[in-house]
């Protein structure tokens, strides 16, 4: 097998033997829909290059992992089974948050390791396995012939290598096929987005950002909710419905019948306000969801 | 009967007859005699040692092999060892052993059979030697034609059994070779092991003779036992035991030495030799019928690498069990005790099964590789929803709460908190030790680290008048 980032033959897609650089290149290899229409359309190919490097740079903890990554790795979990190698993680994981993307319990492996070497190790044993379809990698340490090492094993086995760096390490040179800076800041109306700075792709140079949200639908619903009660204030009486501006269902007034206010308040006072939220395709499942989800009083 | 005599050339010949080294299979001395006995048994049941050569009696079974001739490839091609085989045949072990002897020095054997055999070529023969060549005798057919009583009262019984033998006047009796139930093989060390490395050299030997036992016995390697003699009773004034070991297992039934080998490296690598070692034993503590490998056609079944368990193992052999593990739902309502950690090899056992259903299930989602406009539709729902799982929980969780600084009665964490959603309250813990969780749980947002998990401890009644104490749990990323 050739070095992927060498050959030549990727350029050719369209029958063009040349790739002119201010166009995005082709996908050479099999790729990995991200879940982020806005990220897939400035990914050369469309999504994630599979087996190859791709960094992912940005301040400390380097938390800022799975509202970004469980889309595709919740796909090629489904796809080919097995599960997710982990090798060093900031914290530790939680699986309910993580199953309720599709990422099952089982379908995590998590390799604590604190030496950098080991961590290396680790991390190339992984891409090596037949049976593991993703790695993410911290590796805040790794020097350029680490990683290239680690490039070439996820190219000989096919692997969706993520690898999580410091900041400070933009400047310096890599082997990755793809480089994300990638931010928290506050988008328009306040709420946080995840800003993407493309550092390095096959294509032109991005002068902007690609911007995701930074939560879930379900918590963006949740945050705008709580945001519209506090806004309201202890007046609120009336029943007022209005849809938040990502999608999910939300209702503001007396609870349905299915689901009593708890301790008979509701019923009891007139002034109490029911609040209730749910996305539509979890409508029907309500009550298997989180508490802070199903129902909360507010005392007028 | 057909008997065929089998030798090895020593390797100091071998290099002499041809320089080409580099191969990577194992010299005689890095199998050892019984593992070659044992891989002769594949062609038939009757082998023997004799003297320096492998004898194999093959008369019922060279009609199996497609005749004599395919036989004799058979074995040259199954060679398991990297020095020249040389072969001769014969009407019986005796004739078989003088002409492989013959062959080794280069000379043609005689015409006549087995009466023009030179006389050192039988062994029986070979103490009386200068009396029989004093005597005039050169050949066997000049000792056997020798009166019998006198021969038998001048030189014993047995040169006389064994020139009968060679006739086929008497029975040809050997003691015949047998595969172990259990395979269980020590030699000495050539030099005493000072550390673990040295050991490893010699236990690659070992290893080999394991796969030959396993592939007679069409078994796979579950756990084996390397064992190592100390050669000292004490050491710095400390009694030391009269031998170390170490057990080695895997997953599912190997035949593949090198995995075995990769583990045995590992575990050997943070092993240290109370004293240095004189003998090394190598025994199979469980091994299971090997079903082969099933091979398929489709290009998704054919992933070239290792499996998981093998990573698992081999992860588990270098940093530690407890460095690898799967999580472990718990029903529980406390986000600590929401998960556990296993080590995965346990978790493992119950794994290949539960994947390979998992993964035909799936066969039909194979389509992952999307084009890009499906990207835009939302995420298939997840089918494995397990209880409880919920969007809105923190994707990473601190298992020891971090104590939050409370300034002005607002908790801190990388700048003031403030609260978005919450509470969400949450009691009790009476059943599990220690205090019992009395807690209201919060979202919050914190201008340094985003979205936070947070919790105030609420406080009981009595102790009302102290001020909350707040913890961070999770964060979101």
């Amino acid at each position: 097998m050739g070095l992927p980032f060498l050959d030549s033959s990727s350029f050719s897609a369209a029958g063009q033997p040349v790739w002119r650089g201010d166009e995005l290149g082709a996908a050479d290899a099999q790729v990995m829909a991200t879940g982020h229409a806005a990220l897939d359309a400035q990914l050369p190919g469309g999504g994630w290059p599979v087996g190859a490097l791709i960094e992912l740079l940005q301040a400390e903890p380097l938390a800022q992992a799975w509202q970004l990554l469980l889309p595709a790795l919740a796909r090629a979990v489904q796809a080919q089974g097995g599960p997710v190698a982990l090798v060093g993680a900031p914290y530790e994981p939680f699986m309910p948050a993580l199953a309720a993307a599709g990422l099952g319990p089982e379908a995590l492996l998590w390799i604590r390791s604190e030496a950098p070497a080991a961590r290396l190790w680790a991390c190339e044993q992984a891409l090596r396995c037949a049976d593991v379809p993703a790695v993410l990698a911290w590796l805040p340490r790794a020097r350029v012939g680490e990683l290239r090492r680690l490039q070439l094993a996820a190219a000989q086995h096919d692997t969706l290598l993520f690898v999580f760096r410091p900041e400070a390490m933009a400047l310096s040179a890599s082997p990755a096929r793809v480089r994300l800076r990638v931010a928290l800041e506050a988008g328009e109306g306040g709420a946080a987005q995840l800003a993407l700075h493309i550092l390095k792709r096959r294509g032109p140079p991005l002068a902007a950002p690609v911007t995701l949200p930074a939560r879930s639908e379900r918590m963006a619903a949740l945050l705008a909710a709580g945001q519209l009660r506090r806004r309201l204030g202890p007046h609120a009486r009336h029943c007022v419905s209005s849809l938040p501006p990502e999608g999910g269902a939300f209702r503001l007034g007396s609870g349905p019948a299915a689901e009593p206010p708890a301790g008979g308040v509701g019923v009891a006072e007139p002034v109490a306000t029911v609040v209730r939220i749910a996305s539509p395709p979890v409508f029907s499942v309500v009550e298997s969801g989180h508490a802070l989800d199903r129902i909360a009083l507010v005392a007028a | 009967m057909h008997w065929i005599a089998l030798r090895w050339l020593p390797p100091e010949v071998q290099a002499a007859a041809d320089a080409s080294p580099g191969s990577a299979t194992p010299g005689v001395e890095a199998l050892g005699t019984e593992a070659l006995g044992w891989w002769a048994l594949q062609f038939t049941p009757h082998v023997a040692w004799l003297d320096e050569a492998l004898l194999l009696e093959v008369s019922a079974c060279e009609r199996l092999w497609g005749g004599r001739l395919a036989l004799m490839r058979e074995l040259e091609r199954l060679n398991p060892v990297a020095q020249r085989l040389q072969r001769a045949q014969g009407a019986s072990s005796l004739v078989a052993l003088a002409r492989l002897r013959l062959f080794a020095r280069g000379v043609r054997p005689p015409v006549e059979l087995p009466g023009g055999l030179p006389l050192d070529t039988l062994s029986a023969a070979r103490p009386h030697l200068a009396v029989l060549e004093r005597l005039g005798c050169r050949s066997w057919g000049d000792v056997a034609s020798l009166p019998r009583g006198g021969v038998v009262r001048r030189f014993g019984g047995e040169l006389r059994d064994a020139l009968d033998v060679a006739w086929g006047r008497a029975p040809d009796q050997h003691v015949w070779l047998t595969l172990p139930e259990v395979f269980d093989l020590k030699f000495e060390l050539p030099a005493l092991a000072e550390n673990a490395a040295a050991l490893m050299w010699s236990a690659n030997r070992l290893l080999a003779a394991l796969q030959v036992w396993l592939r007679a016995r069409q078994r796979g390697a579950l756990a084996i036992e390397l064992q190592w003699t100390l050669d000292l009773r004490r050491f710095n004034g400390v009694d030391l035991p009269p031998r170390e070991q170490i057990i080695v297992r895997t997953a599912a039934p190997t035949q593949d030495m090198a995995h075995l080998r990769r583990l045995l490296h590992e575990r050997l690598a943070l092993t240290r030799l109370g004293a240095p070692a004189s003998w090394l034993r190598l025994r199979s503590v469980e091994t299971a019928p090997w079903a082969g490998a099933s091979t398929s056609f489709l290009p998704e079944d054919n992933r070239k690498g290792d499996r998981l368990h093998e990573l698992v193992e081999r992860l588990g052999a270098r940093l530690g069990a407890q460095q690898v593990v799967v999580p472990v739902p718990q029903a529980d309502h406390r986000p600590e005790h929401m998960q556990s950690w296993l080590p995965a090899h346990q978790a493992a056992l119950a794994g290949p099964a539960r994947a390979v259903l998992r993964r035909r299930g799936k066969a039909a989602a194979a389509v992952a590789a999307a084009p890009p406009s499906a990207a835009a539709a939302p995420a298939a729902p997840p089918n494995t929803a397990a209880p409880g799982a919920s969007p809105l929980y923190p994707p990473w969780l601190l298992r020891e709460p971090l104590a939050l600084d409370v300034r002005e009665g607002h908790p801190h964490y990388q700048g003031k908190l403030s609260r978005l959603v919450g509470p969400q309250r949450l009691e009790t813990g009476w059943w599990a030790d220690g205090q019992p969780a009395v807690r209201d749980y919060f979202i919050a947002e914190s201008p340094g680290a985003g979205l936070v998990w947070i919790f105030r401890e609420r406080p009981s009644g009595w102790l009302a008048s102290e001020a909350p104490r707040w913890f961070l749990q999770g964060l979101y990323g």
